[in-house]
């Protein structure tokens, strides 16, 4: 089969996954809305004040919209660390960068960033900022000579994490708005309905990150026989790991802007796709941005439903998920480069 | 209080000043043993509630330090601070040469507490999560200061206000209130919190009372099904900063909630309820002025 075939056929295959993660997402939760209730509020059949047109139109679906949104760019900026790296351990969170955005994002709050869609793009300029300056740090760090190893860029990157995380600390020692937890609730990953307009925005900027990694996708291919071999080959280096580096850090700035550092869904996509579509960034920068919105759906349906009328992080779902397979492939797959 | 009651409390502090070089026994309120070779002149209060009743019981003289968050009322900035509740500086806390310290399990550090501890400096812990509660806690910082005979003032008339407000809301129904302690994630009172015993009073039924945890995150969607018919935000920020800022706009758009519909969504600083101190009655009665404006007109 032809990579462009196998190509629409993951797609397609995935897009009814995601449709049908989609539906059901939007039949359950803890307000216990039936089924022609909700199906009464989809089909604008229901009065608009309405308990079942309030629950199922302002609250689930925009929070399945973001789920979606931050899953898929989670997964792309997995793809894209990865495939710049050349490390298949690499990944927003681990890497530290989600700290780095989240550490935007708080400073962004106190210079009293909100809630209008203008303010909104601050605090997601903020988080880009800060993702940036992260992954800057982690690359730097662990730049030597000949290359990135895996071990020193994972080290790198949790050094970089924990300075970041203490950063966070500092600044909420110091405004005290962490009286009730709600910023260390927010540390963990919450998806939240987020109204249309930054809801547009934050598809705006995750589509933006996603359309510079999958135009590299060819060249990041090549970068994977190794940086020597890919110039030969007519790719400029320097210039495709810019633009992916800045993609990556956009993507994941967007996502923690909008939703708080969420964890491992980079990790955990893009590895179940490469067992079944092979190493080809060209099929898997696509498929990640389906698969990871079907993941984080996935992982957020239980968040609302597990403890309801009580609710999960929904980061803690994606660790609780992430961090053993983290462990599985250091354990079998990557033994031998450690 | 009877006059009996109140007797016996003179008597008990008349007791706790007289005895000259008497070691003293306690027990604090989580049932540990405090001894004392002497009833304290230098406390350190790591819990602004016991700082706002030390002021109240007029018993300041003995407290030679505070935290970061004792900030009421404002003549407690004469007092030095050690730091903030979850990390005050040790060293800062030992040079105040305290003879006791008063912290709370609910806000400090176990790890601070076993610190004091292993420095040999007597700590009292206290924990309030009723109203009752915050009454015993009263009358036993009056004993640890040496004011128990202010105490049955300062109660009195607490529970004159307190009953006040059952009184006047007494009449009416009681409609549905969701109290948002934090908006994003939604976090709220639950049945451990005295938040939900005092909508109660207030005339209110908390409807995430029902709730196990103290302060449970919550599904917006749930609060919604549960319909409140009244909303009271609290809000947190501080200065410029955005986060914990109450946000009414962002509820707007429930129109199912018959509060939105009602416009009773109230919005406030409403910190002095979250504490357990002489200020209690305050927060109350703005509590029910919003659950029953009707009732105060």
């Amino acid at each position: 089969m032809s990579a462009a075939r196998r190509l629409l056929l993951a797609l397609g295959l995935l897009s009814v996954a995601l449709v049908a993660v989609a539906v059901v997402s939007l039949f359950v939760g803890s307000a216990g809305l039936s089924a022609p209730a909700v199906l009464r509020a989809l089909t604008g059949r229901a009065g608009a004040e309405s308990i079942e047109s309030v629950v199922t139109l302002q609250l689930r679906l925009p929070r399945v919209v973001a789920a979606v949104l931050a899953g898929g760019a989670l997964a792309v900026a997995g793809v894209a660390f990865q495939g710049l790296t050349r490390n298949p351990l690499a990944e927003p969170a681990v890497l530290g960068v989600s700290s780095g955005a989240a550490f935007g994002v708080i400073l962004a709050q106190i210079f009293g960033l909100g809630l209008s869609v203008l303010q909104a793009l601050g605090v997601a300029v903020f988080a880009f900022a800060g993702a940036l300056l992260a992954a800057a740090a982690v690359y730097l760090i662990a730049a030597v000579p000949g290359g990135l190893s895996i071990q020193t860029l994972l080290l790198s990157g949790v050094i970089v994490g924990i300075f970041f995380t203490s950063a966070i600390t500092v600044l909420i020692s110091i405004v005290d708005f962490n009286r009730l937890g709600g910023v260390v609730h927010w540390l963990l990953g919450n998806l939240a309905p987020i109204p249309p307009a930054s809801l547009a925005l934050f598809a705006l900027l995750a589509l933006a990150g996603f359309w510079l990694v999958l135009g590299s996708a060819r060249e990041l291919n090549l970068l994977a026989l190794g940086e020597e071999a890919a110039v030969q080959l007519g790719v400029d280096a320097a210039r495709l790991k810019r633009r992916v580096f800045v993609a990556a850090a956009l993507l994941t700035g967007t996502v923690v802007a909008f939703t708080g550092p969420i964890g491992f869904v980079g990790l955990v996509v893009p590895h179940m796709l490469r067992g079944v579509l092979g190493q080809d960034n060209r099929l898997l920068v696509p498929t990640a941005l389906v698969g990871g919105g079907i993941f984080l759906l996935v992982a957020d349906t239980l968040a609302r439903n597990v403890v309801a009328p009580a609710e999960l992080s929904v980061g803690v779902i994606t660790s609780f998920c992430g961090a053993p397979f983290f462990v599985y492939l250091l354990r079998t797959r990557y033994r031998a480069s450690l | 209080m009877s006059l009996r009651g109140l007797a016996l409390i003179v008597a008990a502090a008349a007791l706790l000043l007289a005895s000259p070089a008497g070691a003293l026994t306690l027990r604090d309120m989580l049932g540990r043993t405090v001894t004392l070779p002497a009833p304290p002149a230098r406390i350190v209060s790591l819990v602004p509630s016991v700082t706002e009743i030390v002021f109240s019981l007029g018993a300041e003289e003995r407290l030679v330090g505070r935290t970061d968050f004792c900030d009421y009322p404002p003549a407690v900035r004469t007092k030095p601070s050690v730091g903030g509740m979850v990390n005050p500086s040790l060293e800062t806390l030992v040079a105040l040469r305290p003879d006791l310290v008063i912290a709370t399990d609910e806000g400090n550090r176990e790890e601070t507490i076993r610190q004091l501890e292993r420095l040999g400096i007597p700590t009292y812990l206290v924990h309030a999560n009723r109203v009752a509660e915050t009454i015993e806690l009263i009358t036993r910082v009056g004993e640890l200061t040496g004011h128990a005979a202010d105490a049955p003032r300062l109660i009195g008339e607490m529970q004159r206000r307190i009953d006040a407000v059952r009184r006047a809301v007494a009449p009416f129904g009681r409609p549905r209130v969701l109290y948002v302690l934090w908006p994003d994630p939604l976090i709220v009172p639950g049945r451990a919190s005295m938040l939900t015993e005092l909508i109660e009073i207030a005339g209110g039924v908390s409807i995430t009372g029902g709730d196990g945890d103290a302060y449970p995150r919550f599904s917006l969607e749930a609060a919604v099904a549960r319909a409140p018919e009244v909303i009271i935000l609290a809000d947190h920020s501080t200065g410029s900063s955005t986060a914990g800022r109450s946000s009414p706009e962002k509820w707007q758009h429930l129109v199912s909630v018959p509060a939105i519909r009602a416009g009773r969504l109230h919005s406030a600083d409403l910190s002095i309820l979250h504490r357990y101190g002489p200020r209690v009655p305050d927060g109350l009665e703005t509590l029910a002025r919003m659950i029953h404006p009707e009732a105060f007109r």
